[in-house]
Order: C-alpha cells, then structure tokens, then sequence
C-alpha cells in the first residue's frame, strides 16, 4: 500500500492568522491515497475541503505534520521544487475554471505541455487527443470567452489531463454547472480515471458528484470524520 | 519557453496589448517630440546665428570688442591690403561700429550704429533698402524690436547724434527706411543700421571700418595686418556656451518628461498585471515557478517596448515627420524677449537622441514591468488564485 501511495499526511495541522489570533482549519488529519483514487473530499463550507487540496498541491504549506506527495515530502521543498512537482506529476481543476481569457481551447490546453517542454509536434497530438476526450475538438479554436460553463469546464479538464498526470486535484469543479453539465463532467472524469489511471482528488460538496466517487473522506471543522470506500458507485464509469 | 508564452499573451491580449503599446508608443513620441523641438530651438538659433550675423567668419579690429561700447570709439581703421582686396572681390564686407544717440518722440536713446555696404549679400539682412536716396538725409534700417521699443514707423524721422573721430559731437536726421522681421536679435535690439559710406563720413573715418565679415568656405587670409581673424567656432563659442549652460536645463526636462512617461507606463503595466493575478496563481498552480513567472512578465515588458517602438514609427512617425520638415508655428515673436527663436520651430531628431529615448523607455517598461510582478509572484498561489489585491 504504502509503495502504491500517491498522498500520504501525518498530523497535518493548518492554521490561518485571523487577527491576532489564528484560525485552525485543518486538525490532526491523516491520510493515504494510493493510486487510481477516485476520492472526494466531502463537506460544508469552512470544513478544510480546499484547504487540504490546496496543500495537496503544494499551493499552501501545513503548519504541523508532514505530508508526502507521489512520494516527495513536501515539507523541506521549495517553492520551485513544488511548482516542478506540480507541473510534472499534477493537474489542477477549479471551481471558476481559471483559463487563460487570451488563449483558444487549444492553447489552454497546451500551455502544460510547453511549460514542461514537449516538442510541438508531440504537443499538438497531445492537445487533440486531449481535448476529443472532454468532446471539444469542434470548440479547439474557441477563446473561454465564446465557451458555455460547461465546456470551460471540459477545457479546464482537458488543461489537467493533457500532460497525464499521476494526481489530478480537482476544487469544485461541478459548483458553477447545471445538472446535466455536472453529470457530464463527472462521466469524463470517471472515464477519465479508467483510461489514464490517474489519481481524483475532488473537494466539494455537491451531492450530484457522490454517485461518481469510490471513497468519501468527510471532513468537519477541519477533521477528517469519515472516510467510506464504495465498492459500486451509483454512476460508476 | 518563456518568450513563446509572452509573444502569445501579448498577441492574444489584442485591447490590452494595444493599450499598453499605445500609452508605451505616446510616450516615446513625446519624449522625442520634445526634445526634438528643443534641439531644433538650439540648432535653429545656431543657424540663425551663422546665416544673418557670422557667414563665413570675421576679421575683427584689434580693439573691437562687441560687449564693450566704449572701445567703439577707437576700434576702426582702413583695412589690411588683402582683407580689402577680399572686400573688392565681394567676398567680404566691412562693417563701421559706433555709438550713437538717438531721439525717437523727443525721447533720448543710446544705440549702436553700425554702418553696412547696402550691396553686401553676404548676411541675410535687408540691407538693399540703404541704398542712397536724395530725400533722406541717413536711411536708417532697423528691427521690429527695436521699432516697437522706439514706436518708429517706415518713413518717420528722428535725431541721431554721434561722436565724430576728431571727438566732435554731430546730429543729422535719421528716416527709417525698412523694419526687418529678423530672428536674431542682436541685430535688432538696440540697433541702427545706416550705409557704410554715410557712416565712414559722418564718423569721418573714410575707408575704414570696425570688423570685416567674410562668405563661407574662404581660408584665413595671410596678410590680415593687427587685425584678428575670428572663425565660425569663435563667434558661435556665445552662443554654445548659453546652450551648454542649458544643457542641465534641457536635461532636467528630459527627465521630467521621461518621468511623466514612466508614470503612465508604470500605471497601465501595474494595472495590466494586477489585474492578472489570478492569471499568475493559475500559472503557478500549473507549475510556473516565482521567478519565471517574474521573468514572463517583465518579457512582456520588454516586448511591449518594442512594439511600441515600432508603433511609434508607424502611429507617430508620419507626425515627426511632417514636424521635422515643416515645422511647428509659434504663436509669440520671441525675439524681443531676447530669444532666437524661430517664428516655426523646426525640430531636430538626433541618432543619439533616438537611440538614448529608446534606450531609456525601454529599460523603465522592463523596470515597471519587473517590480509589480515580482511583487504580485511573492503572493501565496492560493492568494494569487482567488485573486485577492495586492497590498
């Protein structure tokens, strides 16, 4: 298990100044995620959901513990270190999308692949097998501006999946959808998973993605209170 | 890597890039512009200079000395042999220079008179109109300062007096004959331009003269007697000298002007990358470290400068040019101020002046462009995400 592991956290603690005073937000949270996870991390607002994804990702630094990713700790790296480690080995997926307004579909997508350095070539086959998968091959030249929610969406997945990574942390990515585009966002990711083995860290707390995932790690006030593996997901790809 | 995402932001960026390339561009024009015109200002004065006063050069009686009236009276005398022979030949002039009084309205005023050949065409001064008349008794040439200060009009009269060579006071009526419209005010202010011939006999100084001033291109002279040649450096050396003692003047304004133009940089670089904070977080949750993200925005910088150098070119440069050949009207005649400044001002654009202003400009966009973004890359990512303000 522990060589499979792509996250493993011990006795993370993330506090936050609040004022004078500091804010616990994450308490005492241990965890391993092996890969292939197709996880979410459920709760309500203020539960540590993005919190936790967040130092996952190397974007905040925890307070206590020691967290390890795809088998780098992340406690004594730098920030260049982490952003290699995100950039190599992570996909991140947000909740507003976060595309660049100034690129087309095709170049948010490829913009992983020239930051890690893929010949153009290779580049362009990547991003077009990429982006069919998330079924925006018709929008490839489109600016986000142009796009529906959703197939910012699908674009910003496309973004995550395009240099295969082994841990993909995906923040809200259903919050601003309908149904219908939840359901077919959580379709690709699922499908996703299956085809190229990644790793599915999902924060949120939007019923409409539970039927997808295979564990549930709930979180409450920044403590990990449940954590249920489902052997048959309701929508399971 | 990193210069291909920057030509794609600027490209893809279309308003923003524009924007900035505009105020970027204005920047540059008015530098240039200015400069320029003070360039020309100095030039044109220079010019001037050498076109109604100078020519060629002078040869200067030993005595002579333009900053002293006094030394008028003894400063003349019948020229050096080969210094006339140039004067036969039409290649010179002389020139007779005395003090004078005169009496315009019944007021006493003290001039310089200075007598001139009125067939000289060496100078550009309107000195045909001193041609002998019958009805004038001294035709008197002057500036359009001095005919205001005097409030004399072409064809009134006046009472000159002077101090003859034996030391005798003399006084005859003087009728203006023309008012030049001259840029160069020493030839104006203060002065009286009558024929050399009326001069040479109502100073009794027959054949002789004050200073010589000779046509361009001609060599020194071997046999030029006691007098002094004083060649184009010499008698502009005045007129370099206020313009070096300008020169921290002309540069306090060049540096106001480039601090203006770093200011409307500064503010749409600033607003342009703090408005992409949240562009910055993404790049750096996509694993774009601190410095590179520091290093795309400040290449930005540095190709947003030579966009708008090359926008200058196309957007600014028919604009210089239509100045740089046609000038600009002023709307003051500056010349009773003391200044020689031409009535369309002409400016002068350098190669140096080109190279420093692109130079400069392009070092305060790369300097503006590195110092919010290295301040908004120390953002936390997560900060830089959710695109909080940068303190």
């Amino acid at each position: 298990m522990e060589n499979n592991s792509v996250i493993s956290i011990q006795n993370l603690v993330k506090r936050f100044p609040v004022g004078g005073d500091f804010f616990t937000a994450l308490k005492d949270v241990n965890l391993t995620l092996s890969k292939g996870e197709f996880t979410g991390l459920i709760g309500p607002s203020g539960s540590g959901k993005t919190t936790l994804l967040n130092i996952i990702g190397g974007l905040d630094a925890p307070s206590e513990g020691q967290v390890s990713v795809l088998g780098k700790s992340l406690d004594n790296t730098s920030h260049t270190e982490r952003a290699r480690l995100r950039r190599k080995y992570m996909g991140f997926i947000f909740q507003s999308y976060n595309l660049l307004p100034v690129y087309t579909v095709f170049e948010n997508v490829e913009l992983p692949l020239i930051l890690n350095k893929v010949e153009p070539h290779e580049r362009e086959s990547k991003v077009k097998q990429a982006v069919e998968w998330v079924g925006l091959s018709d929008k490839i030249n489109s600016r986000p501006a142009m796009l529906s929610g959703g197939e910012c969406q699908r674009t910003a997945i496309a973004r995550a999946i395009v240099h295969e990574p082994a841990l993909i942390l995906a923040d809200e990515p259903t919050a601003n959808l309908d149904a219908e585009n939840s359901h077919h966002i959580m379709k690709i990711l699922a499908q996703l998973n299956n085809e190229i083995s990644s790793s599915f860290v999902f924060a949120t707390h939007d019923e409409k993605i539970m039927g997808y995932l295979r564990r549930i790690l709930n979180l409450e006030d920044g403590k990990i209170v449940k954590d249920e593996n489902i052997d048959a997901p309701e929508f399971g790809a | 890597m990193l210069f291909k995402i920057a030509i794609k932001n600027l490209l893809g960026a279309r308003l923003r890039t524009f924007l900035n390339v505009l105020v970027t561009a204005f920047s540059f024009f008015l530098i240039l512009f200015m400069s320029a015109m003070y360039n020309g200002m100095l030039e044109h004065a220079k010019q001037v200079t050498m076109d109604t006063e100078i020519a060629g050069g002078a040869y200067w009686h030993p005595k002579y000395d333009p900053l002293d009236p006094m030394a008028f009276e003894d400063a003349h005398s019948v020229l050096p042999d080969e210094i006339q022979s140039l004067v036969d030949q039409k290649k010179a002039f002389p020139v007779l220079v005395s003090q004078a009084f005169i009496y315009p309205g019944g007021r006493i005023m003290p001039a310089i008179m200075k007598g001139i050949p009125a067939e000289q065409n060496i100078v550009n001064m309107p000195t045909e109109v001193l041609f002998a008349r019958d009805d004038i008794a001294i035709p008197v040439l002057i500036g359009k300062g001095m005919a205001s200060d005097t409030k004399l009009n072409v064809g009134d009269s006046f009472t000159i007096r002077w101090l003859d060579v034996n030391r005798t006071y003399d006084a005859d009526e003087g009728t203006v004959v023309h008012i030049m419209d001259t840029e160069n005010f020493k030839l104006d202010m203060g002065h009286i331009w009558v024929p050399l011939e009326k001069a040479q006999i109502m100073m009794a100084m027959e054949d002789e003269a004050t200073y010589v001033t000779y046509e361009k291109g001609l060599p020194t002279v071997q046999d030029k007697g006691n007098w002094i040649p004083r060649d184009i450096n010499y008698l502009v050396q005045d007129m370099e000298a206020i313009i070096e003692a300008d020169k921290p003047g002309a540069q306090i304004m060049y540096m106001i002007l480039l601090a203006l133009a770093a200011m409307g940089i500064f503010n749409a670089q600033v607003l342009s990358i703090f408005r992409r904070g949240k562009e910055i977080g993404t790049l750096m949750a996509l694993g774009m470290s601190r410095p590179r993200v520091v290093a795309l925005f400040t290449l930005e910088g540095g190709l947003n400068a030579m966009l708008a150098a090359m926008a200058t070119l196309i957007f600014f440069g028919p604009v210089l040019w239509y100045f740089g050949t046609y000038g600009i009207p002023l709307p003051l005649d500056y010349t009773e101020m003391g200044l020689i400044v031409a009535k369309r001002l002409i400016p002068v654009y350098t190669i140096g002046l080109i190279f420093s202003t692109t130079i400069l400009v392009s070092i305060i966009v790369l300097i503006v462009s590195y110092i919010p973004s290295r301040r908004i890359a120390r953002m936390k990512p997560t900060d830089a995400l959710r695109g909080k303000a940068v303190a």
